[in-house]
């Protein structure tokens, strides 16, 4: 009787480490399944993001960031295409092209940083100057923040293009995308920006920056130049890497 | 350390996800009539982000892929089983993904902190942890 008791007692406890076993094994499948499903997820996501940020831009019917814009260059002086106040004693000139996506990324990663400290508190004034390198589209581009400068709101124009820049030549520069930049860049007088911008004044101011940024010797944009105190005229300081760099090309020119 | 009982896991996350559907709902609702959300402790914070580049995603706001997440996660909170905690689990995991994305993107690169958008980030945080917990500690195990 005992020993058929233990052999059903022993079977018991081999069905239970076999069910234990088989759940322990099943777990350990599900958790690895369940992190696979996870990352792979993740991995869409990641590939999802990547393209719809690489489709934005150009929309004249989607303007975004005028907020951010605003909040970035508020309280700080303008006059034409020069942003701080008269009295900084350095002037730093960026040479741009409203359609390059390097300038995108400059103006959007590294000019704040500089923006927010050396130009806000009266050290340094920034003056953006066409350098049209991209192709025909740039053109009308730069002459339109010309025209928006000649009404106080250059540099919003400026930042707000670059925020919603289309891809290259790509046909998005059209009246109606620049319009809806001006009128979200502040332009008071739309119907006087629209005559300006295609005048033969502004248009060969465009010309004569592009000439100026090949005389100083660029071949790319943005390139910068800076005078003050502590330079000998204009001297050329290529692209400075980071906004460190840009301080420090402001401090070493006071 | 023992986990907490499932039962207490999928209460929290119930409880979670339900605020994250309304969160997400009422971004979604104050970005449909072109406005945006109101910070309730002040400034512009809610409306440079809502007016960013980066609060929609294939032309979709954002939020309306929030309020997806936080009703499959509420779904998985109410059922049993593996499937549910499968489920919870991926989706909590990229909605965690996503979550701290966006905030990475409102620290440095919009510049701008949008309260709605951090309360969200904070449940889907809490969410993450509790079906990660879910998962690892139940996977397999009997309904």
């Amino acid at each position: 009787m005992s020993g058929r008791r233990d052999r059903e007692a022993r079977r018991e406890e081999r069905l239970r480490e076999d069910e234990q076993a088989g759940t322990a094994e099943r777990r350990q499948r599900l958790i690895k399944l369940g992190s696979a499903a996870g990352f792979l997820a993740l991995a869409v996501l990641a590939v999802v993001l990547v393209v719809s940020q690489s489709q934005k831009g150009g929309d004249a019917s989607n303007i975004v960031d005028t907020q951010a814009v605003n909040q970035l260059l508020d309280g700080i002086p303008q006059n034409g295409m020069t942003l701080g106040k008269p009295s900084a004693k350095v002037t730093l000139l960026e040479f741009g092209d409203l359609q390059c996506p390097v300038c995108k990324g400059y103006s959007e990663e590294v000019l704040p940083g500089v923006i927010e400290g050396q130009v806000q508190n009266g050290e340094a004034k920034i003056d953006f100057r066409n350098f049209t390198i991209i192709g025909p589209e740039s053109t009308p581009a730069g002459a339109a923040a010309i025209a928006a400068g000649e009404q106080g709101r250059g540099w919003n124009f400026v930042e707000l293009f670059y925020r919603n820049q289309g891809a290259e030549d790509s046909g998005y520069v059209t009246d109606a995308f620049l319009t809806a930049i001006a009128k979200g860049a502040g332009v008071p007088n739309v119907a006087s920006w629209n005559a300006d911008r295609k005048s033969k004044r502004v248009l060969s101011e465009v010309a004569a920056t592009t000439a100026e940024a090949e005389q100083l010797g660029f071949s790319g944009t943005p390139s910068f130049a800076i005078k003050g105190p502590g330079t000998s005229g204009t001297e050329t300081i290529g692209t400075p890497g980071s906004v460190g760099d840009l301080e420090s090309a402001i401090s070493g020119a006071e | 350390m023992k986990a907490p009982a499932e039962g207490t896991l999928r209460g929290i996350a119930t409880f979670l996800a339900s605020f994250g559907v309304g969160v997400a709902t009422y971004i979604a609702i104050a970005d449909s009539g072109g406005g945006s959300p109101v910070c309730i402790a002040g400034g512009h914070g809610c409306q440079t982000v809502a007016e960013s580049s980066y609060s929609h995603l294939l032309g979709v706001n954002v939020a309306i892929f929030g309020i997806i997440g936080y009703v499959v996660l509420l779904a998985c909170a109410l059922l049993r089983g593996d499937g549910a905690r499968m489920v919870g689990f991926v989706v909590a995991l990229v909605g965690f993904g996503y979550s701290v994305y966006l905030t990475y993107l409102e620290l440095f690169t919009i510049d701008a902190i949008c309260q709605w958008c951090v309360a969200s980030a904070v449940l889907m945080t809490l969410l993450f942890v509790t079906n990660a917990t879910r998962m690892l500690a139940y996977a397999g195990a009997k309904r």
